[in-house]
């Protein structure tokens, strides 16, 4: 294919990425003008002296029409400065990237889970359709699909944290087993340091936000896969496949999975995105490191702008997977390379 | 093979197993939404510190919450705020929805593309982080969050029916209405959107059955529903601290909801079916 078609794609998707992301800091920025009360005040919090909320209200540039305002907001933006927390005394960029290695690291092992639950579920499910396993996992994955996220997490901390004493229920490591903290996730620190008891503590730790963050992603990948690979059995070419003789085994792994698989990696990479977003549903409650939590915690101490610029931070890594899937989805599946470039 | 055929209308009407059982929960929500605030005991709102903390009992079927109130009660209260909440909710984006693409396929093509940017924005957006800062920004509450929540809740509703307008535009009956010389705003109102609003039919129990989950996480996590409201998701956040030793006042409204949510998503998959019978499943 041309390299023309290729930079034209790649120019279009990156400058949709950067209006999108404008789009969403304009948004913020009405959320800002919203907000109840004195901005100044609330930039540097309850209990700042007359003389650093008029330094604040300076600094916002707050006594300048509304379009200036808006223009000087969008130039801290671009210079990373989502303000100051009142509630930490740090940049709220630097809180947010500080804790963001834990928040993927959590993210990360979710999407195994979901990922290793549901493809194979739904790959048996598809292979007997109208089966006892079909039925039972369609089943399962309704009620998996209604369950509120937070409150799966509370009763599988309760029950098998609590309870059965089976896993810990909160923090990254167990007093005294953390590794040197180098890049801010358990695990990966753990097996940098070569630290196997460490890593082996680590992963108990993240064992139940995982599967308590996976639960409705799987039901969704779960349903789309196994919805795609019906469709594609009972397609024409499929009856040629079987006509030369292939088996029922060599029909599903050789021809029907390649066809569905891309499809679902596409999903699961939108999937990443809001697995960031429902981060806040559940790192709370497992007392977890992360920008969920600091968005949580922001949101109880009425720490505004750590809260607005929560939503900015967790809408641009969103923009940002999905940027990388599609360009993903590109390199891996002729068919979305054939209907986006045009050859 | 007509004759050994039962009437169609009856077939219609009839219901399969698992119908009945979702018409029986939706029934049962309705019957706690309309009558259950008249029916609780007026000590659902009032701390009974004594009684705090219960197992269920006799007195107490699901006991009593760390303010001493009945939790059952509180639960059968709650589904008006939650379920009220949730189909506001969807009712009001799914008119802004309408309203946008109804408005994009009428108004002008820079209109059209302008508003539909707008929506891909949206669509691209984490829809509950944004509704999160949105409903901090307006102040902690119901209305906050559902006033939050039906302002971001709109871009896939106006995506889909945009398209399926685009779809009604091109039948036959439409090109007859302009040639008789029918005005565009008129043929838009009276002849393809009446037309093209099946699919919101189908859509919007699906669409209840994730509103009640956003809704009661936004009022776990503090921007929605605030104490002593009997909203569930508020409930389950004041149960949490006691979960290890008062288990039901979590586990009770965690329910409700799960309930409530399996409910609407299986009335959604029934609609959908019923409207389609190509989807029916062996």
């Amino acid at each position: 294919m041309a390299v023309r078609s290729i930079l034209r794609f790649l120019l279009m998707r990156l400058g949709q990425t950067l209006l999108t992301l404008l789009g969403l800091a304009s948004l913020v920025f009405l959320m800002i003008k919203l907000l109840p009360g004195d901005e100044a005040q609330m930039a540097v919090g309850a209990e700042a002296s007359p003389e650093q909320i008029e330094a604040a209200r300076q600094r916002l540039g707050l006594d300048a029409p509304v379009i200036v305002q808006y223009l000087l907001f969008l130039s801290r933006l671009v210079k990373g400065d989502l303000g100051v927390s009142t509630s930490t005394f740090q940049p709220v960029l630097n809180d947010l990237v500080a804790v963001f290695p834990s928040t993927l690291e959590l993210v990360s092992f979710a999407m195994l889970v979901n990922l290793a639950v549901a493809v194979p579920s739904a790959i048996v499910a598809a292979n007997k359709r109208g089966g006892a396993f079909d039925g039972s996992s369609r089943f399962m994955a309704v009620i998996l699909g209604g369950l509120p996220v937070f409150w799966l997490a509370l009763m599988l901390q309760y029950l098998l944290g609590t309870v059965w004493r089976l896993l810990p229920i909160s923090g990254h490591n167990a007093y005294g087993m953390a590794a040197p903290v180098t890049t801010g996730a358990a695990t990966l620190d753990a097996l940098l340091a070569l630290d196997w008891a460490a890593l082996g503590d680590a992963l108990r730790h993240i064992a139940l936000p995982a599967v308590a963050l996976a639960a409705l992603f799987s039901t969704q990948i779960f349903r789309a896969l196994r919805a795609s690979l019906l469709g594609v059995l009972t397609s024409d070419f499929m009856m040629a496949v079987r006509a030369k003789g292939a088996t029922a085994r060599r029909v599903l792994l050789r021809h029907a999975v390649p066809n569905s698989v891309t499809a679902t990696l596409a999903l699961a990479g939108t999937q990443f995105g809001a697995m960031v977003g429902s981060s806040v549903l559940i790192e709370s409650v497992f007392a977890r490191k992360g920008v969920g939590a600091y968005m949580f915690n922001a949101v109880a101490q009425k720490d505004s702008f750590a809260v607005l610029g929560s939503v900015i931070f967790i809408g641009a890594v969103v923009c940002i997977a999905n940027l990388i899937v599609d360009l993903l989805q590109l390199v891996v599946d002729p068919r979305v390379r054939a209907a986006q470039l045009g050859n | 093979m007509a004759v050994t055929s039962r009437p169609k209308a009856t077939r219609a009407l009839a219901l399969s197993p698992l119908e009945s059982f979702v018409l029986v929960l939706l029934l049962l929500l309705g019957a706690m939404v309309a009558v259950g605030p008249a029916l609780a005991p007026d000590t659902v709102y009032t701390s009974d510190i004594l009684n705090a903390l219960q197992p269920p009992s006799a007195e107490h079927w699901l006991g009593t919450d760390d303010q001493g109130r009945d939790v059952f009660w509180r639960v059968v209260v709650g589904a008006r705020a939650t379920l009220l909440s949730a189909l506001l909710v969807v009712t009001l984006y799914s008119m802004i929805g309408v309203a946008v693409a109804t408005i994009a396929a009428a108004g002008p093509r820079w209109l059209d593309e302008t508003l539909m940017r707008i929506t891909d924005l949206g669509m691209a957006l984490p829809g509950m982080i944004v509704a999160l800062g949105l409903a901090a920004a307006l102040g902690a509450s119901l209305q906050s969050a559902i006033i939050a929540m039906s302002l971001t809740g709109w871009p896939i509703t106006a995506r889909i029916l945009r398209a399926v307008i685009r779809q009604t535009s091109e039948a036959q009956f439409v090109s007859g209405a302009q040639v008789l010389g029918v005005s565009k705003w008129r043929l838009m109102t009276r002849h393809v959107l009446p037309n093209s609003l099946d699919v919101l039919i189908v859509k919007w129990a699906g669409d209840v059955s994730t509103t009640v989950l956003v809704l009661a996480g936004l009022s776990f996590i503090g921007v929605g529903a605030q104490p002593p409201s009997a909203e569930w998701g508020a409930m389950i956040a004041a149960g949490r601290s006691y979960v290890a030793t008062a288990w039901w006042t979590v586990v009770a409204p965690g329910v409700a909801v799960a309930v409530t949510s399996i409910a609407f998503g299986l009335l959604g998959d029934i609609i959908q079916v019923r409207n389609d019978p190509s989807l029916r499943e062996v």
